[in-house]
């Protein structure tokens, strides 16, 4: 074919994702080809028998059947919780409303092992309700005895998950035309009748997708079954994913354990992918209804509101701010109570002595500062270039779009097996270790990053790009001239998204890091481990103040772009 | 150097349609390029521009073959529908970046910023953002970023199409202003009739992917070439040829035309503001005038346009639209129009009359 010098410009963007090709192609598959090499290579050469082993096992089909069993009472409690809180947002308006929809955020953007020790702290038996209860009752024992159990698993997934099912459904719902009711009622029907036969089936859609990506989460949820699940009583697939490479030394079997989770992972991620689509035919979207919202009429209404308000509240910010409070006291000798103390600040910030993991705290928060920066800044390149090329709308914007989103379909503990496997081979110094984790956060990141870049990237009309063309600029400075600029707000919320993320990261770090590897959340996880609360709280309180400040930032950032 | 305009020859093919089409733009002349949506005209700017690939066909700009340079180095400035304004860019920033790519200092640029918008008559803008911009000011906002860059063809992609009526008119005759005053050799696409019958020095009709005439406002309105371009120019009645024995008004023996009945369908065109209206049974025409004559029209509506009213009759099943100054008392009405008047065309095209016009004209 001849090459037409008038293309050049498509040309360019042609090439310009090739090599943020390359790298998520290094990234993502060459770690997942050490895991599945290994679940299918035995000593013997090429088998299925490590596959069939662990299918047949009624050990690990027991772990099948619990994983998919907590994950559908999950997302069953979570449903519970989250569409009377949906329905109230959507319908009324009513104090704490804003606060509650702002809340609804924390879970999204707080690190699983934080939500791990705010439960802890706040649900545990020497938790801050239990000392409520205690107190208000005059009770000698702690009442609700809940952490290390099965209901402890399902609470915390509940709390994690249902304000992602709440903000979902509650902005499907305010943005449904509410016209439809209307006529429900002038045709005769009650209340009751219009909102089981009318509403309910127009709000299904945006139920089941929402309830499906919580199904998603709880499938590979990993840090809160690992801490409080408590053993092997219940363990899922990414727990035992872990306990088998890392623990018994089995990575085979753990590769072939991988191999179920990615086919469950992929087969919801279509799923919920096709949901979408529905959810975007099935209604026109209406800018908003603000103006149909009403106070509650009722008493009972309104004492309805006010009780989920107050719970919301409770639930959402009590354990992080239980984290907080908790990390501040220390008791300074083993009888006395505990009181106001920077005893923990100080240990992390070897001004005092410390014990334990608390000494290599500081160390921590140093590398997982490093390793985020270097995150964001590697991972925001990829994701900008990889949405020049998706954006072209030509028939390989589609797959490559598809391919950018690739790692989603594979459990972060997976990744960190792979990352493991191919470290093992290697055998390389600490700096090498590190540089691994800075690869498989950036794996986990870019599809995150793709997906808030994207979106932008799409708004841009094709006439600003072939103004500056037909005004006299090359490609490449129409990219850093037009495009570039009108990106930079995105950019930064990617950069921003990758940082808190890696930051946050514990199951993939878990899974491939050597005891020599500190990041904050490791040495949060072996502080719980070794029953020194306190100081985890510490090291969340900085965790939390590190996510507080960025996600200001960014909407500081935001609120100084062009609008356009 | 020949500095003689356009000159382009350009074939394509894409998934729905075809596109072949051949047309020159003489140095310094607005052509306008009109065609209902669909017909190719924006793809044919496109393809000009250099903003699609074009496989076969000729592109000569002043005599430069240019059918496969870069579209930034075509020199050819494109103003587009939704303007296209860089928003992260002030008007001044905007104006500027043409002329920086073509590394004019400051001072100049400066000089030059103010001179454009002077204008477009937007003194003093040069630190607005296109946010806080009319969507009129934009348009002359992107008509002096385009000019800044000096280019050899100006090609503007339906410029007026977002804006309302009033403003409409004043910025086509702002357009043609600016184009006599740069002398810029200009393409301009549209879907308006009337726009471009008042705008352009040349009108190109396009029709599904071809070329369907070429010619000035007056031949274009007067002499369509075929049955697309009369009603697309403008309201006409098509008639077919068969009523001509019925309705003729035949003078004094003289045989007035010769039916030919070839192959094909034979239809006549006539424009409404042709027809003359007569309430009683007789026609304000001298009977040695050869005309159509059409008895007991029914006057099926009557449309007060200000400066006429517009009737539609119904007359032995046809429909034919008039333009007449009063309005008609009657239900009835008898039409008339004249042999001269009336265009033949024979499976759509234009054909040479076969009806003669009579003695005396």
């Amino acid at each position: 074919m001849r090459e037409d010098k008038n293309l050049q410009y498509k040309r360019f963007y042609r090439v310009m994702p090739l090599p943020s090709a390359m790298v998520l192609l290094l990234l993502f598959f060459v770690p997942l080809f050490f895991t599945l090499s290994s679940a299918f290579f035995t000593e013997q050469g090429f088998s299925f028998s490590r596959i069939a082993g662990v299918f047949t096992d009624p050990y690990t089909q027991r772990i099948m059947l619990f994983t998919l069993l907590q994950a559908t009472l999950s997302t069953l409690a979570s449903l519970l919780v989250a569409l009377p809180g949906a329905y109230l947002i959507a319908t009324y308006s009513f104090r704490g409303k804003r606060l509650i929809l702002a809340l609804s955020a924390i879970p999204f953007v707080i690190p699983s092992i934080l939500v791990v020790l705010g439960f802890v702290i706040f649900f545990g038996n020497n938790g801050f309700l239990n000392r409520i209860l205690m107190a208000l009752f005059e009770l000698e024992e702690p009442p609700l005895s809940i952490l290390y159990s099965f209901p402890a698993i399902i609470l915390a997934h509940t709390f994690y998950n249902f304000p992602i099912i709440m903000s979902l459904v509650s902005s499907y719902w305010e943005h449904m035309d509410g016209n439809c009711e209307t006529a429900s009622y002038t045709l005769g029907a009650t209340k009751a009748k219009t909102f089981f036969s009318i509403t309910l089936p127009r709000l299904l859609p945006a139920i089941i997708s929402a309830a499906s990506l919580v199904f998603l989460f709880c499938f590979n949820s990993f840090a809160i079954i690992l801490v409080l699940g408590g053993g092997p009583q219940y363990t899922t697939m990414e727990v035992e994913i872990y306990r088998q490479a890392r623990m018994l030394g089995q990575s085979g079997s753990a590769a072939a354990l991988s191999l179920f989770s990615i086919l469950v992972t992929s087969i919801l991620l279509l799923w919920y992918n096709s949901t979408q689509k529905r959810l975007a035919r099935s209604e026109t979207y209406r800018n908003s209804n603000r103006l149909n919202e009403k106070k509650p009429a009722t008493l009972f209404g309104k004492l309805l509101a006010l009780l989920y308000t107050v719970a919301s509240f409770l639930f959402i910010l009590g354990p992080i701010a239980s984290v907080v409070v908790r990390s501040f006291m220390a008791s300074s000798s083993r009888s006395s109570a505990e009181t106001f103390s920077l005893k923990w600040y100080r240990q992390l910030l070897s001004l005092e002595r410390a014990t334990g993991h608390m000494n290599s705290a500081l160390q921590a928060l140093s590398n997982s500062l490093l390793i985020a920066l270097l995150v964001a800044l590697c991972t925001v390149p990829l994701a900008l270039t990889l949405s020049a090329a998706i954006r072209r709308k030509e028939k390989k914007g589609s797959m490559l779009e598809l391919f950018g989103m690739l790692p989603m379909t594979v459990s972060s503990v997976i990744i960190g097996l792979g990352y493991y496997l191919i470290s093992a081979k290697i055998r390389g110094g600490l700096l090498t270790s590190y540089s691994l984790v800075v690869l498989a956060h950036m794996v986990i990141a870019i599809p995150f990053v793709l997906r808030t870049i994207l979106p932008e990237y799409r708004k841009i009309p094709d006439s600003y790009i072939h103004s500056s063309l037909t005004l006299g600029a090359g490609p490449l400075r129409t990219f850093l001239l037009i495009e570039l600029p009108l990106l930079r707000g995105a950019m930064f919320t990617g950069a921003i998204f990758a940082f808190a993320l890696s930051m946050g990261e514990f199951n993939a770090t878990l899974t491939l890091a050597n005891s020599s590897i500190v990041t904050l959340p490791i040495v949060m996880y072996r502080l719980i481990g070794s029953y020194n609360f306190q100081g985890a709280c510490a090291l969340g309180t900085i965790l939390i103040a590190v996510c507080a400040i960025v996600f200001i930032v960014s909407e500081l950032a935001k609120g100084g772009n062009h609008g356009r | 150097m020949a500095d003689n305009g356009l000159s382009c020859s350009l074939k394509a093919s894409y998934q729905d349609f075809n596109l072949d089409v051949s047309f020159s733009v003489k140095s310094g002349e607005l052509a306008c390029i009109i065609g209902p949506s669909g017909c190719g005209k924006s793809t044919t700017l496109q393809l000009i521009a250099g903003l699609l690939p074009l496989n076969t066909g000729q592109l000569v700009l002043n005599g430069r073959d240019i059918a496969h340079t870069s579209v930034h180095e075509r020199q050819i400035a494109m103003v587009f529908q939704d303007y296209a304004l860089f928003p992260h860019m002030s008007v001044e920033q905007n104006i500027a970046y043409p002329l920086k790519i073509r590394k004019v200092g400051r001072v100049k640029r400066k000089e030059k910023i103010t001179r454009l918008l002077s204008m477009v008559a937007l003194e003093g803008y040069q630190k607005r953002k296109s946010q806080e911009l009319s969507g009129g000011e934009r348009q002359r906002v992107a008509l002096a970023r385009a000019l800044a860059s000096e280019p050899k063809l100006l090609l503007l992609d339906e410029p007026l199409s977002a804006l309302d009526a009033k403003l409409r008119k004043h910025l086509r005759e702002e357009i043609r202003r600016i184009h006599d005053e740069t002398g810029i050799t200009t393409l301009y696409v549209t879907h308006d009739q009337e726009e471009a019958l008042s705008i352009a020095d040349r009108i190109i009709v396009m029709h599904e992917g071809r070329v369907m005439q070429e010619g000035t406002g007056e031949q274009i309105y007067n002499e369509p070439a075929n049955i697309f371009v009369a009603t697309f120019m403008g309201e006409g009645n098509t008639l077919p040829y068969s009523i001509i024995p019925k309705t003729l008004v035949n003078t004094g023996g003289v045989t007035p035309f010769v039916f030919k009945p070839k192959e094909g369908k034979h239809t006549i065109f006539f424009r409404p503001e042709e027809v003359l209206v007569q309430d009683n049974k007789n026609l304000p025409l001298a009977e040695y005038l050869v005309h159509l004559q059409f008895k007991q029209a029914e006057v099926v509506s009557c449309e007060f346009q200000g400066d006429h009213y517009r009737l539609v009759c119904n007359w032995e099943g046809y429909s034919i639209i008039s333009h007449c100054s009063h309005r008609p008392q009657a239900r009835t009405v008898t039409l008339g129009v004249r042999i001269k008047h009336i265009r033949e065309y024979v499976d759509g095209e234009s054909v040479k009359k076969t009806l003669l016009p009579s003695v005396g004209e």
